[in-house]
């Protein structure tokens, strides 16, 4: 055991110990504002709303998002849908114009295809509304969706509302790992994330905006793999505040195959350290808030505790190997060297820290599950879900990394 | 709504406050295995007395009976002496993952000093009172010196736990500063680490299980070697 890997150790758990009871303790203060649900008030929020669906190849699912927004709890004469067709090679185009009416659902239809954030450019540049909620093609937002994010607006300093994104029908384990993900990560981590101003992202599954700042921000970047994060910093740095809501949802489908996975996860991960990088000089602003700290001390915990992985990785194997080696020497004799003898004098330093770290885990998967309303059996599942996502999550970040080193250029499928 | 730096505060505090639970439990773990070393090497000392007492008196009084009694403390020592090793060697290993302390370098000092006199007192024992019992001696050195010395204690703590007490296996740390250790490697004539010596006879280099056992059957007749 060296000194470089006893800093890593330390620095890893003071930081993410800090950043777990820090966390923690906003649920507790703020245990009855989470679910707070806004009154809506029709004389004063009404406003219209377009909705802009970009769609690449989803013909699948595009009907169903469709019909989910006939059903908003919302005059149908103050919203609008706009479905921008991606330059689709499949029936996409033909079920959306089998709703389109030209007035109420809009079909733009690109033949050829520009990417997602040039789709939503072309919907918002087409918007009426006075705020502009941008959805996936595969994402199912609650009938109250409107009249649960518009209240937020009230606040002149709010530019965006983001919503709780809730997987759809999460059957394989993968899928309930991702679950698991979804309910702290694109929920409760968003809500505490606004308490402090610090909403790092506006989830393309469903987001509002207001239409004016949409479009003095530009839209959204073209160049850029994870658009709806890098609008959340331009956001920011124009002096506005992104606000969540747990009272409602969007329910969206998740890639199917751990493969899907990897190559969304590669170019979320990237994506984000990229948009990080770009952004760098607005981190270094004054009048950002503390974003411009927690944005930095995020990405050092991780890069720092993907390191640490590392780091123990080659240890432990570099250590296994040594004692196969050794087992080599006694023909493979595996019993002989094993007896049961503990010792609570020969626990280790690192021990302490290792098992902190668990608890805290259990804690915060405890305390997150609770307020937002899950049964006992989800909080068992959670807390080993959330150890095997620790895993997985350390293999994306490399994953990631390595093609940002690589310089190579994330896919989006 | 304004950043609430007191729940930052109170998160910070947690944080350090936790940060020193462990580490005064650490400091507390670290006390406790120094006393219990240094109980157990008390408690080893005071055996060793005996034992010498025991030693001197077979050379004056009747000796087969006072044989009989080296003979069978000896037996108890050669445990004691073995399970104090590992203990030391356990618990300097935990502590040495954060820092050095002397505190181990001192009881390796005593516990090798112990290990040279039980095996003087054994070789002599064995001509006094016809003791039938296979010494093997390992010389080793650290690691960054020796980078095989780790893999043959971990065959030598393999073959021990099959022969237990008739073959008293002695690991001596080269690197202590100790003339009686220095002594040692120059009259069995050790040229490289590790090295052992079974009954008088060198052996440098890294051995198998099956070599090992080779060895001390050549030197004695043994349990496992039938």
């Amino acid at each position: 055991m060296d000194l470089v890997y006893t800093l890593f150790m330390v620095a890893v758990w003071f930081l993410s110990t800090f950043f777990t009871i820090s966390f923690l303790l906003h649920v507790i203060k703020h245990r009855d504002r989470l679910s707070e649900s806004r009154e809506f008030d029709f004389s004063k929020q009404a406003r219209r709303v377009s909705i802009v669906i970009p769609a690449f190849n989803e013909e699948e699912r595009l009907g169903q998002t469709l019909a989910s927004l006939e059903m908003l709890d919302y005059p149908k004469d103050l919203y609008e849908v706009i479905v921008v067709n991606d330059g689709s090679s499949d029936g996409t185009a033909r079920v959306a114009a089998q709703y389109a009416d030209g007035r109420h659902v809009i079909l733009i239809d690109n033949q050829e295809n520009k990417g997602k954030a040039a789709s939503l450019n072309d919907g918002i540049e087409r918007a009426t509304g006075e705020f502009i909620a941008c959805m996936d093609a595969d994402s199912q937002p609650r009938p109250d969706v409107l009249k649960k994010t518009l209240p937020y607006f009230s606040n002149k300093a709010v530019g965006a509302v983001t919503v709780t994104v809730k997987v759809q029908s999460a059957k394989s384990l993968l899928h309930k790992l991702v679950d698991l993900e979804y309910i702290i990560g694109l929920s409760l981590f968003l809500k505490v994330m606004s308490l402090f101003d610090c909403v790092i992202v506006t989830p393309g599954p469903f987001s509002i905006y207001r239409a004016d700042l949409l479009r003095k921000l530009g839209g959204f970047d073209r160049q850029n793999i994870v658009e709806d994060m890098e609008i959340a910093y331009r956001i920011h740095r124009e002096g506005f505040r992104i606000e969540h809501s747990m009272d409602t949802h969007v329910s969206t489908y998740i890639p199917q195959t751990f493969g899907a996975l990897y190559t969304q996860r590669k170019r979320w991960y990237s994506g984000a350290l990229l948009t990080f990088w770009q952004h760098k000089g607005t981190l270094l602003r004054h009048d950002m808030g503390l974003f411009r700290y927690f944005i930095p001390y995020q990405y050092g915990l991780i890069l720092l505790g993907v390191a640490l992985f590392l780091y123990t990785g080659f240890l432990w194997f570099r250590n296994a190997f040594t004692q196969l080696s050794y087992y080599a020497l006694t023909n493979f004799n595996f019993f002989s060297q094993f007896k049961f003898d503990f010792d609570v004098l020969g626990i280790s330093i690192f021990s302490f820290f290792g098992v902190t770290a668990i608890l805290l885990t259990v804690l915060f998967v405890s305390i997150g599950l609770k307020v937002t309303n899950h049964s006992r059996k989800k909080m068992a599942f959670g807390v080993f879900g959330y150890i095997a996502l620790y895993f997985l999550y350390q293999f994306f970040w490399i994953s990631s990394l390595g093609l940002i080193l690589l310089r190579r250029r994330p896919r989006w499928r | 709504m304004a950043v609430e730096r007191k729940l930052f505060l109170y998160a910070g505090i947690i944080t350090v406050l936790l940060f020193v639970m462990i580490y005064s439990l650490n400091v507390f773990l670290s006390r406790e295995r120094e006393d219990s070393l240094s109980t157990r090497m008390d408690s080893l000392i005071d055996d060793f007395e005996e034992m010498q007492a025991l030693f001197l008196m077979s050379g004056i009084f009747d000796t087969n009976g006072t044989c009989i009694a080296l003979q069978t403390w000896m037996s108890q020592m050669d445990k004691s002496l073995w399970d104090l090793g590992i203990k030391l060697d356990q618990y300097q290993k935990v502590t040495e993952e954060y820092l050095k302390d002397p505190f181990y370098l001192e009881q390796k000092k005593k516990f090798n000093r112990r290990q040279v006199i039980y095996y003087s007192i054994l070789k002599e024992a064995k001509d006094r009172c016809s003791l039938n019992a296979t010494s093997l001696l390992f010389f080793y050195r650290k690691s960054e010196e020796c980078p095989d010395c780790d893999a043959m204690s971990f065959v030598l703590t393999d073959l021990k736990r099959e022969v237990n007490e008739e073959v008293a296996i002695f690991s001596f740390d080269t690197n202590l500063d100790l003339p009686s250790i220095q002594v040692l490697p120059v009259f069995f004539n050790v040229t490289s680490y590790p090295c052992i010596v079974v009954e008088g006879k060198t052996h440098c280099g890294l051995y198998n299980k099956n070599e090992l056992t080779k060895f001390v059957c050549d030197a004695g007749q043994l349990s496992i070697c039938s």
